[in-house]
C-alpha cells in the first residue's frame, strides 16, 4: 500500500513537470497548427541558461526559470517572425520539416557551445524530502518544480482568458481571417504566442536542469513526450497539457511498479494509441478548434 | 506531368553519364617499404548522437597517442621509421554507419581500424573488418558477445563486460567490513548492461552473497524510480547499479529523494569515474563505489607512456591540466596495442599485424595487455574505485589502491 | 497537392487526358528501366564502399517512395514508418536466426507480416486525421520498439540479435557490397515501379481525391476506408522488406537503431522536398537528401547536423511544395521566381 502511494504521488510530480515542459507544445499547436520539433530543443536551452547562470552567479535554478523564460521567449519570438511565418501557410508538414531543420540547428549549437557532456544543476535541497507516515517521501525538488509547473499553467490560463492578448492569440487560432479583420495583427500574434511556448520550455528547462542530468543528445525525448502529453491532454485546451502530464506520470509510475520497470514507454504509448482510438480529442479536449482542425 | 518526365529523363541521363566517367581506382599502397612512412590508422567514432560525450573522450585518448608516439619520433618496423597518422569520421553514434566507415577505410588501403565507442558500432565494425581483412583494435566494446562469434581480427583491451560488475561483488566481499550480505541489482536493458549484470549476480551468489532482486530499467533513462521503491522494502546492504552515467546519476539522487538508505551504500558501473558524476550529485556521490578500466594506480609500465601516473601527466598536459578518465586511457591503450603489434610484426600488413596483436604479450601503463583465443584482454583486473570528498579513489585491487574502503559509506 | 490546408493556396490540379499518346504513356517505365539500368552501370565504378553508400541512397529512395503512396498521396501524414521497417527487420533476424530460414523466405515473410500488421491496425488509425494520425502511427512504432525490448527470449531485447552469415549455421550467405548493392537498387526500382503503376491506376486518382476532399470522394462513390487501407497496407508491405534487407545487410539488429524515428523523419523530409504526391519526387529528394548528409558528415565533422539542418530550413522556405511541383508549376505558369513561391506560403 505505501508503495502504492509512493509511487502515485512520484507519478503526479513527475507529471507535474511534465505538463510543463509540454504546454507551449501544446499551445504552438493548438493555436497555430505547427507541430514544433525543436521544442526539446527549446527546453535544453532554457536548462543551459539556468546552468549558465547558476556556474558565474549561483543563482538557484528555480530562480532561473525566469531569465530562462525571458532568453527563450526572445529566441521564441524571433524564429517564429522571420523565419516560421514564412511558411505557415504550406501545408503542415512543411512546418514539421523546418522545426526538424531547426532542431538539428539548435542541438548542433548546444553541443559545440556546452560540449556533450552530462549536466545538472546542484541545489543543496533539491534531493531532500518531506516525509509523511509509513516513509512516504515527497522530494522538495520536484514538489517545487510540481507547484511551479501547475502555477505556470495557471497564469497561461488566466493571461489567455483574461487579457487582451491572450483572446487575441485563442481568436488568431480559432478563425485567423476573421481575427485579422477585427484588427489582430497575425504576424505579431503567431510570433509572440511562439515566444510564450518558448517561455514555458525555458522556464521547464531550469525546473528540469534542478531535478535531473541533461545533455544536448536529450531534446529529442523531450519533444516526444511532449508529443505525448499534448495529444493525452488534448489540443485547445488550455489545462490540456496539465491533465495529459499528470495522467502519462501516474499511469508510467503504476505501469512500472506493477509490470517491469522496462515496460514504462511501453504503457506511455499503448494509452497513447488506446487512447486516440477511443477518443481522438484527448482526455480534456473539446471540439474548441473543431472547425479549423483540418486535415 | 511533363516536368516530371523531362527531371526523370535528366536524372537517367546523369545517371548513365556517372556511370561512364566514374573513375575507379586501385587502393594506394600503405606505405612505401624502406626509408620512413605514416603509418594510417582509421577510427569512427561516435562524435555526434547519443554517444557524442564518450566518443569524444575516445578521440582524445587516440590523439594523445599519436601525439606521444610522434614526439618520439615515431616508431620503427622491418626497418621503416613510422610516423603515427590517425584518421576519424563520425559515425553518429549509428552501427550501420560504423560499418560503412570501416568499408570507407579498406577501399582506401587503411587496413589498421581503431574501434569506435559502444558495443553496437564496434559489434558492426567488427563483422566487416572480419570480412574485409582488416584488423581492430576494440578501445570501448566490452559486451562479451562480440567475442562469441569466432571473430579473428579483432582484439579488445579492455576487461570485458563481464567484469565490470563482478569485480565490484569480489571488492565488496574482499574489503568491506561488516561484509554485506544482500545485494539488490538494477541493470539498464541493453546488452553490455546486461552482460554484466549477469557477471555480477553469478559472482555475488558463487561468493555467498544473497541477491534479493533484479530490476531493469530503460537504457538511459532518468527516473529509475519505480525500481527504487520495489527496492526499498527489502532492504538490501548494497544497491548495485549495472548503467551509464544517466540512470547512475539517477539512482543515487532519486535513493536520497525516496529515502532508500542501503545499509552498505551504492555500487555502480560506468558512472562513477566520470567527472560529472561527482559534479551533479555532490555529496550525495561520497561513498559510491565504482568500476574502472583504468586509474592512475594501474600497475604496469611501456616505453612509450610509462607507468599510470606518468600516462596522467602527458594527458594533462595536452589537455589543459584535465585529469584522464578509464576511456581516455582505454583508447590509447588500443593505439598503443596497435603500434607495438606493428612493430613487432615488422610490417604494417594486415595479417602480420593481426599475428603480432594475437601473440601480444606486455605490460603497459593499461595493465597487461594479452588476448585470448577469442580477442579478449581478460588478464587485466578491473579496479574499483570510491568517490570520497568528491573524487574517485581506487580502493580495490590493494596492490594498486591509494586509498582504504570507507564503510558502510551511508549513514542514515 | 500534397496535404490540405484551411487557406489553401489556388493550384491548379493536374489533369491528364484520358487517352495520352504511347509515348508518353511509356515514358516513365522507360526511364524507370533506364534508370535501373543505370545504377548497374555505375556499380562497375564504384568502390565497395561507395557501393555500399549508394546502396543505402537506393534504400531511401525505396523508403520515400513508400512512404509517399500514404503520406503524399492521400496526404495522411504517416509518422511511423520505421515502425514497419522495424518490423520487416526483426521478422527477418527471428526467421534466420530461430528458424534458419533463407534470406529471400524470409525478405517475403517480413513484407507479409508487416502488410497484414497494417492492414490490421489500418483500419482504426487511417478514422483518424491530420496530426491525431500522425503521432498514432508514431506511437504504434514506438510501441513495437518497446515490445521487441521487453521480449528478450525471441529479440535478445536490448542485446539485439546477430544473423547467422557465415559457416553452417548461416541459411543464406552474406550478399557482400556487391549483392546489397544490387539487391536495394532492385528494391528501389520494384517500389518505384508499384508506384508508378498506382499513380496512374484508378486506385490512384481516388487516393489524391481523399487528399483533396476525402467526404467529396466518398459522395463520389470511392470506398475511402478501402482504398487508404490498401494504399496503407502496400506501403507498409514495401517498407516491411526494406527494413528486412536492412536487416541481413547489418547482420546485428539492436531494437533502437531498427525503430530509429530519423529514420521516419528522414523520409518525410525526402518525400517533401522532393515534392510530395508525384513518383519522380520522393527519388530527387532521397539522392539530394542522402547523398548531401553523406557528404557533409565527410567534410564537416563537427559542423554537419548544423549545416544539414539550415540547408533543409532553407530549402522548405524556398520551396514548400517540393521541387517537382514547383517545377511543374513554373513550367506551366512561366513563373521561375523563388521570392514568388515564398510569398505565396508567408503570412
Amino acid at each position: 500500500m505505501t508503495q502504492f502511494v509512493q509511487a502515485t504521488l512520484y507519478g503526479l510530480l513527475q507529471g507535474g513537470l511534465l505538463a510543463l515542459v509540454a504546454v507551449g507544445f501544446s499551445l504552438v499547436w493548438g493555436v497555430m497548427n505547427v507541430v514544433n520539433l525543436a521544442h526539446g530543443a527549446f527546453v535544453l536551452g532554457g536548462a543551459y541558461v539556468a546552468l549558465e547562470l547558476h556556474d558565474a552567479l549561483g543563482l538557484d535554478p528555480f530562480v532561473s526559470m525566469v531569465p530562462a523564460a525571458a532568453v527563450l521567449f526572445a529566441l521564441g519570438y524571433l524564429i517564429q517572425r522571420y523565419l516560421v511565418n514564412l511558411v505557415v501557410n504550406a501545408p503542415i508538414f512543411i512546418t514539421l520539416i523546418l522545426t526538424f531543420g531547426l532542431e538539428m540547428v539548435l542541438e548542433n549549437l548546444l553541443r559545440v557551445w556546452f560540449t556533450p557532456d552530462y549536466q545538472s544543476i546542484p541545489t543543496g535541497y533539491a534531493q531532500d524530502s518531506l516525509r509523511l507516515p509509513g516513509d512516504i517521501r515527497i522530494p522538495y525538488g520536484k514538489l517545487i518544480a510540481a507547484l511551479l509547473a501547475v502555477a505556470v499553467t495557471v497564469a497561461l490560463v488566466y493571461f489567455m482568458r483574461r487579457t487582451r492578448t491572450g483572446l487575441s492569440i485563442l481568436a488568431t487560432g480559432m478563425d485567423r481571417g476573421a481575427a485579422r479583420l477585427m484588427g489582430v495583427k497575425a504576424r505579431h500574434v503567431y510570433a509572440l504566442t511562439f515566444g510564450i511556448a518558448a517561455a514555458m520550455a525555458g522556464a521547464a528547462g531550469a525546473a528540469e536542469g534542478a531535478v535531473r542530468t541533461f545533455s544536448p543528445a536529450d531534446a529529442r525525448s523531450f519533444t516526444l513526450f511532449s508529443f505525448v502529453v499534448a495529444v493525452l491532454g488534448g489540443l485547445g485546451n488550455m489545462w490540456g497539457a496539465l491533465y495529459g502530464g499528470l495522467v502519462l506520470g501516474v499511469v508510467m509510475s503504476w505501469g512500472s511498479q506493477l509490470l517491469s520497470g522496462t515496460m514504462v514507454n511501453a504503457v506511455a504509448f499503448a494509452l497513447l494509441v488506446v487512447l486516440l482510438a477511443v477518443r481522438p480529442q484527448g482526455i480534456a479536449g473539446k471540439a474548441f478548434y473543431a472547425s479549423r482542425v483540418e486535415v | 506531368m511533363r516536368a516530371q518526365i523531362l527531371g526523370g529523363a535528366a536524372l537517367a541521363t546523369v545517371l548513365v553519364l556517372a556511370s561512364g566517367c566514374g573513375s575507379k581506382k586501385a587502393p594506394e599502397p600503405a606505405a612505401a617499404a624502406g626509408g620512413s612512412g605514416v603509418l594510417t590508422l582509421g577510427a569512427s567514432l561516435s562524435l555526434t548522437g547519443t554517444t557524442a560525450k564518450e566518443g569524444g573522450l575516445t578521440k582524445e585518448g587516440y590523439e594523445v597517442c599519436k601525439k606521444v608516439v610522434n614526439d618520439k619520433g615515431g616508431f620503427t618496423a622491418g626497418g621503416t621509421k613510422y610516423t603515427l597518422d590517425i584518421q576519424y569520421q563520425d559515425d553518429t553514434s549509428k552501427q550501420d554507419i560504423s560499418a560503412q566507415l570501416v568499408d570507407q577505410y579498406n577501399d582506401k588501403g587503411v587496413k589498421l581500424i581503431l574501434g569506435p565507442y559502444g558495443s553496437g558500432p564496434t559489434e558492426a565494425a567488427a563483422a566487416v573488418v572480419e570480412r574485409n581483412k582488416q584488423v581492430m583494435v576494440d578501445s570501448a566494446g566490452a559486451d562479451d558477445k562480440i567475442f562469441a562469434k569466432g571473430y579473428q581480427r579483432s582484439f579488445a583491451v579492455l576487461s570485458p563486460a563481464t567484469s565490470y560488475v563482478s569485480s565490484m561483488v569480489q571488492a565488496l566481499s574482499d574489503l568491506a567490513n561488516p561484509k554485506p550480505k544482500t545485494l539488490a541489482f538494477i541493470s539498464a536493458d541493453d546488452g553490455f548492461s546486461k552482460t554484466a549484470t549477469q557477471g555480477g549476480t553469478d559472482k555475488a551468489k558463487e561468493l555467498g552473497f544473497q541477491v534479493l532482486a533484479t530490476e531493469y530499467v530503460p537504457n538511459g533513462t532518468t527516473d529509475v524510480s519505480a525500481a527504487l521503491t520495489k527496492i526499498k522494502r527489502l532492504k538490501p546492504d548494497v544497491i548495485v547499479g549495472s548503467v551509464h552515467l544517466a540512470e547512475g546519476v539517477a539512482i543515487v539522487k532519486q535513493a536520497k529523494e525516496l529515502g532508500v538508505v542501503p545499509a552498505g551504500g551504492f555500487a555502480e558501473t560506468v558512472a562513477p569515474p566520470i567527472p560529472d558524476f561527482a559534479k551533479s550529485l555532490g555529496a550525495a556521490a561520497d561513498g559510491v563505489l565504482g568500476s574502472s578500466q583504468w586509474t592512475a594506480r594501474t600497475a604496469g609500465t611501456d616505453k612509450y607512456f610509462g607507468g599510470a601516473a606518468d600516462y596522467a601527466r602527458t594527458f594533462a598536459a595536452q589537455y589543459g591540466g584535465r585529469q584522464p578518465v578509464y576511456q581516455n586511457a582505454q583508447a590509447t591503450a588500443a593505439c598503443l596495442a596497435a603500434v607495438l603489434a606493428v612493430e613487432k610484426a615488422g610490417s604494417t600488413d594486415p595479417d602480420k599485424v593481426r599475428d603480432a596483436l594475437a601473440a601480444l604479450d606486455t605490460p603497459s601503463f593499461f595493465g597487461p595487455i594479452r588476448f585470448n583465443s577469442k580477442g579478449m584482454n581478460v588478464t587485466k583486473p578491473m579496479a574499483v574505485v570510491q568517490i570520497q570528498s568528491g573524487k574517485p579513489v581506487p580502493v580495490w585491487p590493494t596492490d594498486s589502491a591509494s586509498g582504504s574502503l570507507k564503510w558502510p559509506a551511508t549513514s542514515a | 497537392m500534397s496535404t490540405v490546408d484551411a487557406p489553401a493556396p489556388p493550384r491548379t490540379t493536374t489533369v491528364v487526358p484520358a487517352v495520352a499518346p504511347w509515348w508518353r504513356r511509356s515514358a516513365p517505365w522507360v526511364l524507370l528501366a533506364a534508370g535501373t539500368l543505370g545504377g548497374i552501370a555505375l556499380q562497375t565504378q564504384l568502390y565497395t564502399a561507395q557501393e555500399r553508400v549508394v546502396g543505402t541512397v537506393f534504400m531511401f529512395v525505396a523508403l520515400a517512395t513508400a512512404w509517399n503512396l500514404i503520406g503524399g498521396f492521400t496526404g495522411y501524414p504517416w509518422f511511423g514508418q520505421v515502425g514497419f521497417f522495424g518490423l520487416g527487420a526483426y521478422v527477418t533476424a527471428l526467421c534466420m536466426y530461430h528458424l534458419h530460414l533463407s534470406f529471400w523466405l524470409s525478405l517475403v515473410l517480413s513484407g507479409l507480416v508487416a502488410g497484414l500488421f497494417a492492414a490490421f491496425v489500418g483500419v482504426p488509425l487511417l478514422r483518424l486525421k491530420g496530426h491525431y494520425f500522425a503521432i498514432a502511427t508514431l506511437g504504434v512504432a514506438e510501441g513495437l520498439r518497446e515490445v521487441v525490448l521487453n521480449l528478450p527470449r525471441a529479440t535478445g531485447g536490448g542485446g539485439g540479435l546477430t544473423i547467422p552469415t557465415l559457416g553452417p549455421d548461416a541459411p543464406t550467405r552474406w550478399l557482400g557490397n556487391d549483392g546489397f548493392y544490387i539487391l536495394f537498387l532492385l528494391i528501389a526500382a520494384a517500389v518505384v515501379a508499384v508506384a508508378l503503376a498506382v499513380s496512374r491506376s484508378r486506385a490512384g486518382y481516388a487516393l489524391r481525391a481523399v487528399n483533396q476532399d476525402e467526404e467529396a470522394a466518398a459522395a463520389m462513390g470511392i470506398n475511402t476506408t478501402r482504398t487508404k487501407t490498401l494504399a496503407f497496407t502496400l506501403a507498409a508491405t514495401l517498407t516491411g522488406v526494406v527494413g528486412s534487407a536492412q536487416a541481413f545487410r547489418i547482420q546485428a539488429i539492436y531494437p533502437d537503431p531498427s525503430f530509429d524515428t530519423s529514420i521516419t523523419e528522414l523520409a518525410v523530409i525526402m518525400v517533401m522536398i522532393g515534392g510530395a504526391g508525384t513518383v519522380l519526387g520522393p527519388i530527387l529528394g532521397a539522392i539530394a537528401v542522402q547523398y548531401m548528409s553523406e557528404w557533409l558528415r565527410e567534410n564537416y565533422t563537427n559542423a554537419h547536423t548544423f549545416i544539414l539542418g539550415a540547408l533543409i530550413i532553407v530549402t522548405v522556405v524556398l520551396l514548400p511544395q517540393g521541387f517537382v511541383n514547383y517545377l511543374g508549376d513554373a513550367v506551366k505558369t512561366r513563373r521561375f521566381s523563388l521570392l514568388d513561391n515564398v510569398r505565396r506560403y508567408r503570412l
